[in-house]
């Protein structure tokens, strides 16, 4: 008998629940609609801000970013108005597979955003999209010799997206068959107790295809499809292996919509003389922290240049909330060219993320405390712009125009991730993906963490957001 | 014998072992704490001459504290120094405000350093790196061979057990020599209190601020510190858990990470 792994998590990047049932029901993916039909097709909630390391490490390691400390793709770098790019060394807890191999359990990872670089696991760790190179993606370390032999690919070439979009459709169907070659290779290695493989292709594709794929685009749509029939063909090699009782989860980590717009944030908090831009800006975050009382991060962070806490800080305590609530009201002011509200929701940093063990201080604290506040939790951003779907908020901090269109034509969105699950006991209502690592954990019969959060008062609140009305 | 005669005593072992092996030799010396350590001990070892050249490979951003520094101890230690720039890269325009700091790198010091060791047909370079600095230089030896091209094939790699180095190479390759390869930063700090190395006055903090590691000016930040001492160096670093190179802003993992981002549109 072929072996197989205890427990299986196969996530795909990005696909939002409404995708997936238009995709099963056109026979797109029959492996995984078949599964489904059995099982059920569930909605899951993502994470504030809605991008992919923050919800893969909310779901690693089963705890709001106000533990786990990885808020975004960039943040500010201590010290300093420059720019630091966190990574799993930045991680300030452990995650599934850390627990998982101090409980003596063998498990593999492989390109789960933010596992660069990889930690030491009773296993194999194979980084994600961020790892530099293949002699430095794999914990341990000589599995990169394996990974070069069979031509493997961390990650699809998404700048080939703003060139070409026909290459880059083929390079995302090389870049899964490399991925799913080396899946099986490693399925076959051992049983072992839990094996995570992550497919990150699906996120790229509809970050570029995801406008023409809803217009029917005679190439485009196609393309993007097929893509997805590869995935499902993956997954029915996958059930096969895995048998009808293996527990098994195959789920997003946020959704996907169409943008309307791309939103340059800073430019908006520049014209509303919140920020002052560096004489000459070097990157986004070259600001003149002598006249800037707010700053962005990526995305739809906003910063208070509080004085003793940032290290140019202007803004005195006695102002912070101040200043925060009316920045709030100049962002949920913001209008597209059609007069549309860009900003569904601003949500403080303490109505948003705790770091006490059962999250009793989430909502509690007084906004000052919250601002003082260090370690972990001290690094969130002040407030959070959650933009209606359609408004991606970026940067832009020497950008002409708030509102502008590029070759991305799909963005996150935050209620709408997927989940398919076999054998596994999930929360009835209100899904949330912060929840699944405690799922895990009990499914295979092991104690949960104590600061673990996804129950009780420990979960993420539903923000006052247009989707639920 | 105390914890920094044994780390002391097998550096001096290996300086002396490549010595031997190898008469076109020559030392790398980045003007930073470590190579100086490395040129502190070649000078114990071989008491109190330097016998052989070192080499700065000059990028030409670094800090003009580090010129400074590099002119008047190469006169106090009596170096034979010789400085190489990439010329050629400098005048086709390669600059950090033009070009991004990977390709600057790779044509100011990799390309730079290539070219110095066909120019001057060195076998054996000595540098100062140590195994605590960087994931990928855990797996290195104290003898690293590489070839021509620069490659170096980790897993074939001569096995080096009860200190008998594999010191033979290829007509065209040369070998890396770390002598430094098993202290840690801490070890590096103590080791210069000891022994009153001289170090670069960046290392020291001033108006709260102190350079950990020094790289190109464009690209390397200072850290927030009160250390203005040897001493609360030490003390410093035995209560950070932040990680040497933080500062090092673009480091080729880092600049990496930005194009990916970039391309992401998250930049």
């Amino acid at each position: 008998m072929s072996k197989h792994p205890k427990f299986m998590v196969y996530s795909i990047d990005g696909v939002p629940h409404g995708l997936m049932q238009r995709m099963f029901d056109e026979g797109i993916m029959p492996n995984l609609a078949n599964l489904a039909s059995q099982t059920g097709l569930r909605q899951m909630r993502s994470i504030q801000p809605c991008v992919s390391c923050v919800a893969w490490t909310c779901f690693m390691t089963g705890k709001n970013p106000g533990k786990h400390g990885i808020y975004g793709f960039i943040d500010r770098r201590e010290g300093g108005y420059d720019l630091a790019f966190p990574n799993q060394s930045m991680m300030t807890s452990d995650t599934l597979f850390d627990i998982l191999s101090k409980a003596g359990k063998r498990v593999f990872s492989m390109n789960v955003p933010v596992t660069y670089p990889p930690r030491q696991v009773n296993g194999i760790q194979i980084g994600g999209f961020l790892a530099p190179n293949l002699d430095k993606i794999a914990y341990p370390a000589s599995e990169g010799d394996y990974l070069k032999s069979i031509n493997y690919v961390c990650d699809n070439d998404a700048a080939l997206a703003r060139q070409d979009k026909s290459a880059f459709c083929k390079d995302l169907m090389n870049t899964h068959e490399r991925r799913m070659e080396a899946m099986f290779h490693y399925l076959e290695q051992e049983d072992w107790d839990f094996f995570h493989t992550h497919v990150m292709g699906s996120d790229r594709a509809c970050h570029f295809l995801f406008g023409e794929m809803l217009d029917g685009h005679p190439e485009f749509e196609p393309a993007f499809f097929n893509y997805f029939r590869a995935v499902d063909e993956s997954v029915g090699k996958l059930l096969t292996i895995l048998g009808d009782d293996v527990p098994l989860m195959i789920f997003s980590d946020h959704g996907f919509c169409r943008i309307i717009h791309e939103v340059q944030l800073s430019k908006y908090l520049i014209d509303k003389g919140w920020t002052v831009p560096a004489e000459q800006p070097q990157h986004p975050l070259s600001i003149d922290p002598a006249k800037s009382k707010a700053y962005c991060l990526i995305p739809g962070r906003i910063f208070i240049n509080l004085e003793g806490r940032e290290p140019g800080g202007i803004v005195p305590l006695s102002e912070y909330d101040q200043v925060r609530q009316q920045i709030k009201a100049d962002l949920l002011d913001l209008k597209d060219p059609k007069g549309n509200p860009v900003i569904d929701d601003v949500v403080m940093r303490e109505d948003a993320y705790w770091a006490d063990a059962n999250g009793e201080n989430l909502g509690t604290i007084s906004p000052e405390e919250s601002a003082q506040s260090g370690g972990t939790y001290g690094k969130a951003a002040d407030l959070i712009a959650v933009p209606h779907d359609g408004y991606d908020l970026k940067l832009g901090l020497i950008a002409p125009e708030i509102f502008i269109n590029t070759a991305m034509t799909g963005m996150h969105s935050y209620h709408d991730a997927f989940m398919v699950s076999r054998g596994v006991e999930l929360p009835q209502d209100n899904l949330e993906i912060m929840m699944l690592a405690r799922c895990i954990l009990n499914t295979m019969g092991l104690p949960v963490p104590e600061d673990m959060d996804g129950e009780g008062k420990a979960i993420t609140p539903n923000f006052d957001l247009s989707c639920y009305a | 014998m105390d914890y920094l005669d044994e780390l002391e005593s097998q550096s001096i072992y290996t300086i002396r072992e490549a010595y031997h092996h190898y008469p076109e030799l020559c030392l790398l010396w980045s003007i930073g704490k470590d190579s100086t350590t490395l040129l502190w001990l070649v000078y114990k070892a071989f008491f109190g001459k330097i016998p052989f050249p070192c080499m700065h490979i000059d990028t030409t951003y670094k800090f003009p504290e580090m010129y400074k520094f590099r002119d008047h101890w190469a006169k106090e230690f009596n170096l034979d120094l010789q400085v190489y720039t990439n010329q050629e890269a400098i005048d086709r325009g390669v600059t950090y405000d033009t070009h991004d700091s990977i390709e600057v790198c790779t044509e100011l010091k990799t390309n730079a350093l290539k070219q110095a060791i066909a120019k001057y047909k060195y076998k054996a370079l000595f540098v100062g790196i140590r195994r605590d600095e960087h994931g990928i230089r855990s797996k290195e030896r104290y003898f690293s061979p590489r070839n021509q091209k620069f490659e170096w094939n980790y897993k074939d790699q001569p096995p080096e057990l009860w200190d008998q180095y594999k010191n033979e190479t290829q007509e065209d390759d040369h070998i890396r020599v770390h002598p430094l390869l098993h202290w840690t930063e801490r070890d590096i700090w103590h080791y210069i209190k000891r022994e009153d190395i001289p170090i670069n006055e960046l290392y020291f903090a001033k108006d709260g601020k102190r350079y950990r590691s020094l790289g190109c000016m464009p690209i390397t930040n200072p850290i927030d510190s009160e250390a203005d001492t040897v001493d609360k160096i030490i003390d410093e670093l035995e209560n950070t858990n932040t990680s040497e190179r933080a500062g090092r802003a673009q480091d080729k993992e880092e600049a990496h990470a930005m194009q990916k981002l970039r391309a992401l549109g998250y930049m």
